[in-house]
């Protein structure tokens, strides 16, 4: 993990305040590609994560990399999250590391 | 018979062991012993917030107002340094890295080691330390994350613990009832230690201890304020100390610095210059 730039809690809506640099954020997985894997954020966006992901892929996935707009990811790091999250509680959490707290995380 | 009390410590008398001797006297000194249970306390960080310590001293760090020893990181293990008597991981939790670094005395050590591999979830315990400005973690005890969940988890117990201690505690000390109740919150994991400062999984009473009236807590940091105002920079001053300078300089709150000054005014102990300039009453 490139340590230089910490990476940002986002959900789908908050991608776009981050675009060009290090994002983390986990995707509720509705298809996947050998160069792309689209899935639902946890705000319910739909979002396209570039890269290779793991295989086998479990429902939810944690990727870390580059947001380069507002509706796409170029992972750097994937992680299995399994298939069962909970991904209210996580989208909460997002809004929260983006709010008043920011300093806690960035 | 020596003993005050008819407890199971009574047959041991004159052993040395006797434990609840030890917590029974620790209410006679409610400042060491807010030292001691503070540091014994566990708290979840983010990398980003030991990085963010300003001064780090000798005798341990603080954050938020709040003396802090032993804490919990969740984070990806981006590299492993293996050697025969250690083991060092550095940690990132996506805020920030740390390396964290684990002694290998017992074959439970080597085991515990042994299944933590790069890119991997784990959770971390330990002491942070600070060493020639190079910042580490001993680490107690780094068990992988199967539970993803516990990520999000640990975060939101950062957030939490961080706003309680900037905004709930202060405020405690000025409410009548003493100790507003306390959230307990069951941990997702082998949940024997005991948390932070706003909920313990075991028992609560070293922390309505400290918090149960205001009286205790004076009581409490009135002898740190005297310390400061004994100062020979503080005793040679004209016009004595402001109360704000006070609580910066103490880390405490200044509601609560200048309840106490009020306090040792009325004994007497010291008095005002101007308005808010405290000076000690020395003989």
């Amino acid at each position: 993990m490139d340590t230089s730039s910490p990476a940002a809690f986002v959900n789908g809506g908050l991608l776009r305040m981050h675009i060009g640099r290090k994002v983390r954020t986990v995707i509720h997985v509705t298809r996947s590609d050998a160069g792309s894997v689209m899935g639902k954020s946890t705000d319910g966006c739909q979002l396209v994560v570039r890269g290779s992901p793991p295989a086998p892929l479990t429902s939810y996935v944690e990727v870390i990399g580059v947001a380069e707009n507002e509706n796409s990811i170029r992972a750097e790091l994937w992680t299995n999250f399994g298939d069962s999250f909970d991904a209210s509680n996580y989208d909460q959490l997002c809004q929260l590391a983006n709010g008043e707290l920011k300093h806690l995380f960035l | 018979m020596q003993a005050n009390e008819f407890d199971g410590n009574a047959a041991f008398a004159g052993g040395g062991f006797m434990p609840s001797q030890a917590t029974q006297t620790a209410p006679d000194r409610p400042s060491s012993s807010s030292k001691n249970s503070d540091a014994r306390c566990l708290t979840p960080v983010t990398v980003k917030q030991l990085k963010d310590l300003s001064k780090v001293g000798e005798s341990g760090i603080s954050i938020d107002g709040v003396d802090v020893n032993n804490i919990v990181l969740v984070g990806i293990i981006s590299k492993i340094d293996n050697a025969v008597s250690d083991c060092t991981f550095r940690v990132d939790d996506g805020t920030g890295w740390v390396e964290c670094t684990k002694w290998i005395h017992e074959h439970v050590d080597s085991v515990e080691v042994d299944v933590i591999s790069v890119g991997m979830y784990v959770r971390v315990y330990g002491q942070f330390k600070s060493i020639q400005s190079r910042r580490s973690i001993h680490t107690f005890s780094i068990r992988p994350i199967t539970d993803f969940n516990e990520i999000a988890h640990h975060f939101l117990e950062c957030i939490y613990v961080h706003l309680y201690n900037t905004k709930l505690r202060p405020r405690m000390t000025n409410a009548t009832d003493g100790m507003t109740a306390q959230p307990q919150v069951a941990n997702s994991n082998s949940g024997n230690h005991i948390m932070g400062y706003s909920y313990q999984t075991n028992s609560t009473n070293q922390f309505s201890n400290q918090y149960n009236t205001d009286e205790e807590q004076i009581r409490g940091i009135s002898s740190m304020v005297l310390q400061y105002l004994r100062r020979p920079a503080c005793l040679a001053s004209e016009m004595g100390v402001s109360s704000d300078i006070v609580a910066r300089e103490l880390n405490v709150s200044v509601d609560k610095v200048r309840k106490t000054l009020d306090f040792l005014a009325s004994e007497g102990l010291v008095y005002t210059t101007t308005d808010d300039h405290y000076k000690f009453t020395d003989a």
